[in-house]
């Protein structure tokens, strides 16, 4: 329903902008710049038979003064966020799974950019005094929580955030950065993120996104980065560009793959959209500018068909999809680009483009891949592998330990680059660390090799910010200059574990607590496919954002600590046990103290003349009359008929009472 | 105030008993009005909307039935025409993309998997460690930090028919939240309290699904609330049938045959809500359900169950031409609006009623002449008030000689 109406409006705009930028040329000027929504996807085989889908929407919303508070396409809901939060930078990313930098690569701006840490990770910029910025932050968050169903707001919280100060980014500005591990992500939180897109989930490249099949991928990991340019006149409204990216890794289960279990599993499995989705692409999403699918292969893929098969064509263009190579594409691309090979550096790659406008309803886009021969490469790496993990044992203290690996195919080409630097490998650590982690920097000890070394010679910067008890977390940045022939580099920090009080443990509290990801990044190296220019380069805002110029940065694991927890029906064991101590004490010293075993004796042999009811009766007479009752069994023999005749006398009074009481009420 | 009387000077004491007296009686009056007063504003205000509170209040994989009730629920109430924005739906766990889940991305109330309740427009507002009593007594009370957007609060008003459903464990007057903190049946009680204060709902259908569901609503006093329990006090609420694929119980057998009602209506239908409490049978439930109607003024036989489960509302005629929609505190427009249909004459005795509310001696003279009209026996009354003074008078007797 929505789609018709926004067709109509689409239609009634373009109709009438002609006219009205004839009419008012100065207005014409300043509303030049219009509204932009470009939809990409990227498709790429990854080395260990799985596929990697990169979703790239992107929004442009122009600075204006003439929209006000209205948008042709962009979506009022995060418009409305950077002008109330005055957010000039911002990212939130939702994920799933671990990004695999060995396999998939950890060089390549999809693994630079897009591979995040697991759960809800969000950094924040804004434009307000420094004093302001945490208060802007909290509104963020909550405000966020409400719009992509997530508990962002556990963020806002002194002791989940940080500021970091130049490890995480260059020109950090009044950076806030905070991270959810434990975060789940579902659909629930997809489904907000495609409602910001004109053309929702119902029309375009976001119609191939099945639920089912998205979340039974290996890694999905969706984010939303904007910007917006701040500084700007008070009436008009800022421009902001969103960008919304959605990556999946997915196992392709085509049905060939399992006939040929016997042998011949070195076959990359082939695969289609139709076959990963289960769904095609028809037609694009009719606002979009531009609507591209593209296919991304290393381009060692070709060089190894060349030393297979000796006669291959020379034009990678040719020879991809020319009968007699490695692979086969169902569809003939409409563009090739291929990446410059400036150095010796072994990852090039490939980009075969797809205009969606060309297929529709009846003829729906499916691209497939088929792989004739088996094919081996490998992805690009960091020039570091880093992961984290944990040391010590026992529920009192233990130890975090950071572990680079040198990758031996980085290995020769950075060190071979980067000579003239005196070859120094810089690395940037970021680590935040919650509160009950108390973490002692002072014991940091630097392995190198396998050897230790004094810390001087390696840590070049260091900025640390202990935590503060139930304040804030525990920060630490820095920077490393390692020699570039390092094989392998290890850092220590010992730690205590804290206490949390009653409240403060989760329902879960037995599964433990986590660490989030530290944040790794090459800062002198840069992820940039350098691709030969070309018109339809400049158009497509995912082509342009590969070729920004982005440090390599990676995240390691998140780790999990098992914290001492409390039995936590502890509490009513205890009152449980004092009550029964106290009852016991109390009910045997009362006893001892008013007891009298002689009179006891003597009611016994009483009770044994006579019924109950009568020796409960003299009690009580005595009671009434303030006697010691003394004599039990004479005067009871005696009393007993009076006071029958008393109470009977009595009960009639009350009867006639009751019944004279009736009589005249009724 | 008889106990006060033997110190006072004896010449006083007649005086002072008639005081009592006086007293008394003007206490039972206003008592009276005011209940008058509350009693007509809640019935003339108008039923603006439907809301829904859906909580399911259990952590972890093998409480997968209770996530599943309530996202049964939630597609119900969906169906039957409340949008998005007026469900507030809490789910204490993350069952669709559990690890442990083989169909991700969905969850299923029956073992046939014919319907996916976690569909591709699913708005969980409070998902995970949010669940928690403190949550929820805000999400009902209204009280809120001012960051809370407004998705996750209940932004009800006193025209609005809220449903609450709650699923998890519990026990005799208490339901379990994560697996943590209990929600006891004075919290419960005490949140209605405040909400009927606060003018927050017209009426309340409180729906519980868990063992000894009946004791959670011992403590419910504020007028306007339905409460229907799974189970009597000593009664276990079974889970209907396993699914041997997703390996758990998928649904529980109150929510099972509630839904079974459920699914053969439309928005449309007016199957009342005496219809849907006689649907359930002892025999396939495994317990007995209770029905809490003492407080609900309505015959239960009128109200049609999309009042609660639904967002059905009564379309106003006017022959004027269109006009503002009326503020809520001035319903008597509506009512002259309205008073052209069949029930004209009754409409127009409450229009004058409240007319005549509007001069505070008047009030206390009408009220007192309703009263009298209620009590019928004249002759009883007048008997039990001699027999009320008979006592003062003879201790008054008794202290002056």
């Amino acid at each position: 329903m929505w789609l018709p109406l926004r067709l109509t409006l689409l239609f009634l705009f373009l109709l009438l902008s002609p006219r009205a930028l004839l009419r008012s040329g100065s207005a014409a000027v300043v509303s030049g710049e219009e509204e932009e929504f470009h939809e990409e996807l990227l498709l790429k085989p990854l080395p260990d038979r799985k596929v990697l889908a990169h979703f790239h929407f992107h929004s442009i919303a122009p600075p204006s003064k003439s929209n006000g508070r209205h948008h042709h396409l962009f979506p009022k809901a995060i418009s409305q966020l950077v002008q109330k939060f005055r957010v000039k930078e911002m990212e939130l990313s939702f994920t799933q799974g671990r990004w695999n930098y060995e396999r998939w690569g950890g060089f390549d701006p999809i693994s630079s950019n897009n591979a995040k840490p697991p759960g809800v990770e969000l950094w924040a910029v804004f434009d307000v005094p420094e004093d302001q910025v945490d208060a802007y932050w909290k509104n963020l968050t909550n405000s966020l929580s409400g719009l992509f169903c997530a508990s962002i707001n556990f963020l806002e919280s002194s002791t989940m955030y940080s500021a970091p100060k130049w490890s995480f980014r260059i020109t950090p500005g009044s950076l806030r950065y905070g991270t959810l591990p434990r975060e789940a992500v579902c659909t629930e939180n997809l489904t907000p993120w495609l409602k910001l897109l004109p053309c929702r989930d119902k029309a375009g490249l976001a119609a191939l996104l099945d639920r089912p099949s998205i979340y039974k991928g290996f890694y999905h990991s969706q984010r939303l980065y904007l910007t917006s340019n701040a500084s700007v006149p008070a009436e008009t409204v800022s421009g902001i560009s969103l960008e919304q990216t959605l990556t999946v890794v997915l196992q392709p289960n085509s049905p060939s793959s399992s006939s040929i279990h016997s042998g011949e599993s070195n076959f990359q499995p082939s695969w289609s959209l139709s076959s990963i989705f289960g769904r095609k692409i028809s037609g694009k999403c009719v606002i979009a500018q531009s609507s591209i699918v593209y296919l991304q292969l290393e381009k060692s893929i070709f060089s190894e068909q060349k030393d297979n098969m000796d006669n291959g064509p020379n034009s990678l263009a040719s020879e991809g999809f020319a009968g007699g190579s490695g692979f086969e594409m169902s569809l003939d691309p409409d563009i090739v680009i291929e990446e410059e090979n400036q150095s010796q550096h072994k990852g090039s790659s490939v980009l075969y483009g797809f205009w969606v406008e060309k297929y529709n309803e009846s003829q729906p886009l499916d691209l497939g891949l088929k792989w004739k021969y088996p094919v081996f490469w490998s992805s690009q790496q960091a020039p570091l592998h880093a992961s984290r993990f944990l040391m010590g044992s026992g529920n009192e203290r233990g130890a975090i330990a950071i572990l680079f690996k040198s990758t031996n195919s980085a290995d020769s080409s950075s060190g071979s680059r980067h000579v003239s630097d005196g070859c120094e490998l810089q690395v940037d650590v970021f680590q935040v660390v919650p509160w009950y982690i108390k973490v002692y920097y002072h014991s940091l000890q630097i392995f190198v090799d396998d050897e230790a070394k004094p810390i001087g010679d390696f840590v070049h910067k260091i900025q640390v910010s202990p935590s503060k008890d139930k304040t804030s977390p525990g920060m630490m940045e820095m920077l490393l200059k390692l020699p570039c022939d390092v094989r392998s580099a290890a850092l220590t920090l010992e730690f205590d574990k804290g206490f949390l009080h009653i409240d403060e443990y989760p329902p879960d509290a037995n599964q433990g607590y986590d660490i989030p990801s530290a944040v790794i990044s090459f800062p002198r190296f840069h992820s940039v496919m350098h691709l030969l220019s070309n018109d339809s380069i400049r158009k497509s805002p995912l082509l342009s954002r590969f070729q920004e110029k982005n440090r390599v940065q990676s995240y390691t694991e998140v780790l999990l600590v098992p914290l001492t927890t409390p039995d936590f029906s502890m509490p009513y064991n205890v009152i449980t046990i004092t009550c029964t101590v106290f009852a016991l004490f109390f009910g045997s010293l009362l006893n001892v103290l008013r007891r009298r075993v002689g009179e006891e004796e003597r009611y016994l042999k009483a009770g044994k003349k006579k019924g109950w009811l009568r020796v409960l009766l003299s009690r009580l007479l005595a009671k009434f009359r303030g006697k010691p009752m003394e004599e039990p069994d004479q005067p009871s023999s005696e009393s007993a008929p009076l006071i029958g005749k008393k109470l009977v006398l009595k009960v009639i009074l009350v009867a006639v009472l009751a019944v004279a009481w009736q009589f005249y009420s009724t | 105030m008889r106990s006060k009387l033997p110190d006072a000077a004896s010449s006083r004491k007649m005086a002072a008993s008639s005081a009592v007296v006086a007293i008394l009686a003007s206490i039972w009056l206003c008592s009276s009005i005011a209940a008058d007063a509350s009693g007509s504003s809640s019935e003339t205000t108008m039923h603006t909307n439907n809301w829904a509170v859906l909580v399911c209040t259990s952590r972890f994989w093998f409480n997968y039935r209770h996530m599943a009730n309530t996202l049964s629920l939630y597609r119900t109430v969906k169906r039957l025409g409340i949008p998005d924005e007026r469900i507030i739906l809490m789910l204490a766990d993350d069952m669709a993309c559990n690890s442990r889940n083989k169909y991700p991305a969905q969850v299923f109330n029956n073992e046939n998997h014919w319907l996916n309740l976690y569909g591709d427009n699913v708005e969980v507002d409070y998902r995970g460690y949010e669940v928690t009593v403190e949550n929820f007594l805000r999400v009902l009370t209204g009280r809120h930090e001012s960051a809370v957007p407004r998705s996750k609060r209940l932004l009800s008003d006193e025209g609005s028919h809220i449903l609450l459903y709650m699923t998890g464990h519990g026990g005799d007057e208490f339901l379990k939240f994560q697996d943590s903190e209990e929600l006891q049946s004075h919290d419960l009680a005490d949140a209605v309290k405040q909400m009927k204060e606060k003018h927050r709902f017209k009426e309340l259908l409180i729906m519980v699904d868990t063992c000894q569901a009946a004791t959670l609503f011992n403590q419910l006093h504020s007028p306007g609330v339905l409460a229907i329990a799974s189970s009597m006090k000593g009664e276990n609420s079974y889970s209907h049938h396993l699914d041997s694929d997703v390996g758990v119980s998928v649904v529980d057998r109150f929510t099972f045959y509630t839904l079974a009602f459920f699914e053969r209506l439309n928005m449309y239908d007016n199957a009342s809500l005496s219809r849907l409490f006689n649907s359930y049978d002892p025999n396939l439930l495994m317990s007995n359900a209770y029905y809490r109607t003492d407080l609900y003024q309505r015959n239960l036989q009128e109200v049609p169950v999309t009042n609660f489960f639904g967002s059905v509302m009564e379309t106003v005629h006017t022959d004027s031409a269109y006009r503002a929609f009326p503020q809520k505190n001035t319903p008597r427009e509506t009512r002259i609006r309205t008073g052209k249909t069949a029930e004209d004459d009754s409409r127009r005795s409450i229009l004058t009623d409240m007319t005549k509310a509007e001069c505070p001696f008047t009030r206390i003279v009408s009220s007192l002449e309703s009263k009298m009209e209620t009590v019928g026996n004249l002759d009883s009354l007048v008997n039990y008030g001699l027999v009320m003074i008979l006592p003062v008078l003879v201790v008054s007797v008794w202290l002056s000689t």
